[in-house]
């Protein structure tokens, strides 16, 4: 014990340093409370005053995410004794997730079914704030502890969510899905990490016998360890074989929860899948597992199935999930190319997702609310009835296929020039698959994205189409409209935003 | 204000006009849309005027000979290690496309004249039309390549749309299958460009672009790049640089459409509406012909010059092939569809021979191609129409209900097989001259292929003639008996003014065909030269 004492005042300095560059964590953790304490103290009717909150609050947490740019100019920034490390990506990673989550916040209110919910609507706001905070340590973890802390933080989180609306038998049934098998992947990651340890006897990523251990161990338990802990960070990515959970709760979801699982938790899933894996790249004495060729794999399943799989769809939640699937596939490639231009087009995709996405699953919400349309075959001629958001839902889905000139077709380029720029100096026949799988799955998305505006605007409606008597939120459609001009925008000037990424 | 963006993008404001206008005004859209096509051809009957010829304005491979250019930096991303994504907004014209040009805006007149049977949903209507319009004009003038893919992507969602709510019975099929095919080459097309991206930097800024102008160079190409020429790179164990040729080549193939590749377009305008068919067959089908030289032959001759036999061989296959399936059909509008793609048949086997008549022919083919199919397309709306019913053995005498119509149909019919004074009969020789020729200077194609390509305008009066004298000699004898005989009224004035200007430009090309070559010699000089090179 006493030896111990004269690394406290380092210790203590080094928390005190870092707390420095901790801002926007401690605005969210003070934010968390004043939600928590708003809707203990206001009650049943907390639900507007949590809203307005969060959204305020958010924008804050945004404005301390862009001072943090100044922070790490020059280099990386290495938090809370090598738990933590703060890059140019990681600040970039917490932009996209702090503006979505405005969006969420505001859409969380405006959708009927969730709205009505009897127990209100404060405690989910409280539930989003505490899940951002681990959403932003998990872009940012560099530890393995820190990785399983953030990653259980953001899942409980999750659980909660998909289940909210737990009377209804489709949503508890999601709800119970996710919570075991989260658990499961939980579980097996954890695995993967005490066999980790035990191999090399630490948790921090570097300065640290972590990587030498692992190089030194048999080569197939060090290769166990890894795929194990990989594979519970494939449960939040959702990458196939580890994609069964998603359609099933994307579906059962309330819509705004399905938006969130599939935005949040998946991008900062990816920041936390770079940091991990780019010591083991950079490490030369590792040669247990080539990542480059095992990621492709996964890429290339996860695209082939979840496109193929999203063309047999009848409910569009459920195709949104499994091309959700498809997208994760997508964003693997860039990953495979570790490098900082490929981490650029990754974040970059992710954005261009995350907006047309967001917008697409708006759209349900709006059809949903409007006239009770939750399958293909509802929207029957929807089209020319709600020519505004028919027209919005076709933009996005245009961009999610990625043609030009929506941001989902510069997000695509860039993933492809990066991914084609390492080919041109590797040569790896697993690039060239990952290309041409990229741009056949292109081909057989728009095979199923194509089908909404085909019901929508091609298919006559056979009856007459019933309305709600209260309809979608107003504000939604603005929102979208919002939303669809962005994803125009930043495809014709894509400057905008790389320029913040 | 530079010309030809004016040109691209008046089509654009209107549609935001239109968009904006409320439905009480839906009468009114359709006039909006021809002003905008009239003002499109006043523009680029001014620019043809303009257009100055001669060996310094050639263009091709030199970008300081083309001519009406403007070039603004558009995006700038900054990628880290490589440098900056250089895309500009970089428009221009030379020989080749000045004269598509003004064909398109012909075209596009007439196309919405045919809209005028068009009856639902008017706004959605002419703002498709009216981004499809932007959309064709940009691909002719775009000389970035990634400028030119959007455009090139643009088209494709209206036409989805045109044709899936506007179209026949089976549009639904029809549209997602034109979009599966187009989409289907065109994601490939997507990764050789980026491909050619990597591979070729601006000599002046270093950075990588997408200039098409530039990828021409061998100069510019980075030494080691995969698609350099000097590096023999290869992709999956084939050369690369014939790959990155052969996957545009089945881009455009399949717009153009060369056999095999065109099953999507006998249904495409079977279902499509009247204006859409016209625009599909006179302008979008050129649009591969023309993709074919300007990309496929300008940034990769030597695998294009390699592979001219093939070439050459799916020319002859698409006129021969096309002709004889135009032989078996009912329906008049398919019957149609197919003469196109016997036709355009020509176009390839005229850019296969590289040699200055068959590409000059190719390009003239096009041109003239755009008038008559249009005209045969509005031809065939007008009895759709009036009876709802094309079925060739339907009809009977129709020469004597409708006497002005059925000069009209033999102008065309007879125009379209080639005979002598019309614009396809100098087209299709200078292509078939072109072949000929081709065995005797540089050996690229052998003699037998024009044989059958002649054959081929044969067959082309089979078929056509043979139409004639089924649906419009003898004694009328109608399917619907009576109501068709009131139906079947003689063209109105609204129709007249369509087709006129059609076959007046048939006839004008067919006596004095200067009108297009003189325009185009210049640049297919240089191309021809360009490619000679490469011919071993």
């Amino acid at each position: 014990m006493n030896e111990l004492l004269p690394l406290i005042p380092g210790q203590l300095e080094d928390v005190l340093t870092s707390l420095r560059s901790f801002v926007p964590e401690l605005c969210l953790s003070g934010l968390f409370l004043l939600v928590f304490l708003t809707d203990l103290i206001a009650g049943k009717q907390s639900a507007w005053l949590c809203r307005s909150l969060v959204s305020a609050g958010l924008l804050v947490v945004l404005f301390t995410d862009l001072q943090q740019v100044a922070l790490v100019l020059r280099e990386a920034k290495v938090l809370f004794g090598n738990t933590l490390i703060l890059t140019r990506t990681a600040i970039s990673f917490k932009l996209i997730i702090d503006f979505f989550a405005v969006f969420l916040a505001l859409y969380v209110g405006l959708d009927r079914k969730l709205e009505q919910h009897p127990k209100g609507l404060g405690d989910l706001y409280t539930i989003i704030t505490a899940s951002l905070l681990g959403l932003h340590l998990m872009t940012m973890s560099f530890n393995l502890l820190m990785l399983f802390l953030s990653v259980e933080m953001v899942s409980l989180a999750s659980y909660l969510l998909a289940a909210y609306r737990s009377e209804s038998g489709f949503s508890a049934e999601a709800g119970l899905k996710y919570v075991l098998f989260g658990a499961v992947s939980s579980a097996v990651m954890l695995y993967g990490i005490s066999l980790i340890y035990s191999l090399s006897g630490s948790l921090n990523y570097l300065g640290s016998n972590m990587l030498p251990g692992l190089a030194a161990a048999n080569p197939v338990l060090a290769g166990l360890a890894v795929v194990l802990t990989l594979a519970g960070l494939g449960f939040k990515l959702s990458f196939t074989p580890m994609h069964f959970w998603a359609p099933d709760v994307y579906q059962g979801a309330p819509t705004p929860v399905t938006a969130y699982l599939s935005i949040l938790p998946k991008a900062s899933g990816f920041a936390l899948l770079t940091n991990f894996l780019i010591p083991f790249l950079v490490y030369e004495r590792w040669h247990a597992i080539d990542f480059r060729v095992l990621i492709s794999v996964i890429a290339i399943a996860s695209m082939i199935v979840g496109n193929f799989a999203a063309i047999w769809q009848k409910n569009i939640k459920r195709m949104l999930a499994y091309s959700s699937i498809g997208h994760t596939g997508f964003l693997l490639m860039a990953v495979t190319t570790f490098t900082a231009q490929g981490i650029r087009s990754l974040t970059f995709y992710i954005a261009a997702y995350a907006i047309a996405n967001l917008a697409a699953l708006m759209l349900v919400t709006y059809f949903s609310d409007e006239t009770n349309a939750e399958d293909l075959e509802a929207y029957r001629g929807l089209g020319l009835k709600y020519p505004v958001a028919a027209v919005c839902f076709t933009i996005s889905l245009i961009s999610l296929t990625g043609l030009p000139a929506t941001v989902g077709f510069n997000g695509k380029l860039l993933v492809f020039s990066s991914v084609y720029s390492i080919y041109q100096q590797n040569h790896s026949i697993w690039l060239l698959l990952l290309l041409i799988t990229g741009a056949l799955t292109t081909v057989v998305s728009l095979f199923y994205y194509i089908k909404v505006p085909l019901y929508l605007f091609i298919k006559k409606a056979e009856k007459v189409i019933e309305e709600t008597e209260e309809g979608a939120a107003p504000s939604l459609l603005p929102i979208i409209i919002i939303l669809s001009f962005l994803v125009i925008l930043l495809g014709i000037f894509p400057d905008f935003l790389s320029f913040l990424l | 204000m530079n010309l030809l963006t004016l040109l691209i993008f008046i089509p654009l404001l209107a549609g935001l006009v239109i968009a904006v206008m409320p439905s009480s005004l839906r009468g009114s859209f359709k006039y909006i849309t021809l002003l905008t096509a009239v003002i499109q051809l006043v523009l680029s009957v001014l620019i043809y005027l303009n257009f100055k010829t001669g060996a310094t304005h050639a263009g091709v491979v030199h970008e300081d000979q083309f001519q009406f250019v403007q070039k603004l930096p558009w995006i700038r991303l900054n990628l880290g290690g490589v440098g900056d994504l250089q895309i500009d907004y970089f428009v221009g014209i030379d020989g080749v496309s000045v004269t598509l040009l003004v064909m398109s805006a012909l075209v596009m007149i007439v196309a919405v004249i045919a809209s005028w049977e068009i009856k639902t949903n008017l706004k959605g209507y002419f703002i498709l039309f009216l981004i499809l319009d932007m959309a064709v004009f940009g691909v002719f003038s775009a000389l970035d390549f990634f400028l030119f893919y959007l455009f090139y992507e643009l088209m494709l969602l209206p036409l989805y749309f045109l044709i899936g709510m506007w179209g026949g019975p089976r549009r639904e099929y029809a549209s997602i299958k034109f979009f599966l095919y187009t989409l289907f080459g065109s994601v490939f097309m997507l990764l050789v460009m980026v491909g050619l991206y990597l591979s070729v930097k601006d000599p002046v800024t270093g950075n990588h672009t997408f200039n098409i102008i530039q990828m021409m160079n061998p100069a510019n190409y980075d030494a080691g790049s995969v698609f350099s020429a000097l590096s023999h790179q290869t992709i999956l164990g084939m050369p690369a640089r014939m790959v990155g040729f052969v996957v545009l080549f089945i881009a455009f193939a399949i717009k153009v459409p060369v056999v095999p590749l065109h099953t999507w377009l006998p249904d495409a305008h079977v279902e499509a509406p009247t204006p859409v068919s016209i625009l599909l067959a006179g302008v979008l089908l050129k649009i591969g012909g023309y993709g074919i030289i300007r990309i496929c032959a300008g940034i990769f001759p030597d695998a294009a010059v390699q592979s001219s036999y093939w070439l050459g061989l799916l020319g002859v296959i698409s006129i021969l092939y096309g002709a004889l399936n135009a032989l078996a059909q009912r329906d008049l509008k398919r019957l149609i569809a197919y003469s196109s793609v016997s036709h355009m048949g020509f176009v390839l086997l005229g850019i296969a021979s590289f040699t200055a008549e068959g590409i000059s022919g190719a390009i003239m083919q096009m041109v003239s191609h755009g008038f008559l199919s249009s005209m045969l397309f509005f031809l065939v709306g007008v009895v759709y129409t009036r009876v709802h019913d094309r079925d060739i053995y339907n009809f009977r005498g129709l020469a004597t209900l409708m006497p002005s119509y059925t000069l009209f149909v033999v102008i065309a019919f007879f125009a379209s097989l080639g005979l002598p004074g019309f614009s396809a009969f100098v087209a299709e020789a200078f292509s078939l001259a072109g072949a000929f020729k081709s065995a005797n200077t540089n050996g690229l194609l052998p003699q037998w292929m024009a044989a059958c390509g002649a054959l081929g305008i044969l067959l082309g009066a089979g078929y056509f003639l043979w139409t004639l004298q089924r649906m419009f000699f003898g004694t009328p004898l109608l399917k619907g008996g009576e109501s068709w005989k009131l139906s079947l009224t003689d063209i109105n004035w609204r129709e007249r003014s369509a087709l006129i200007p059609l076959a007046f430009m048939a006839l004008l090309l067919g006596v004095m065909p200067s009108l297009v070559f003189n325009k185009i010699n210049d640049s297919v000089l240089l191309l021809v030269d360009f490619t000679r090179q490469f011919i071993k």
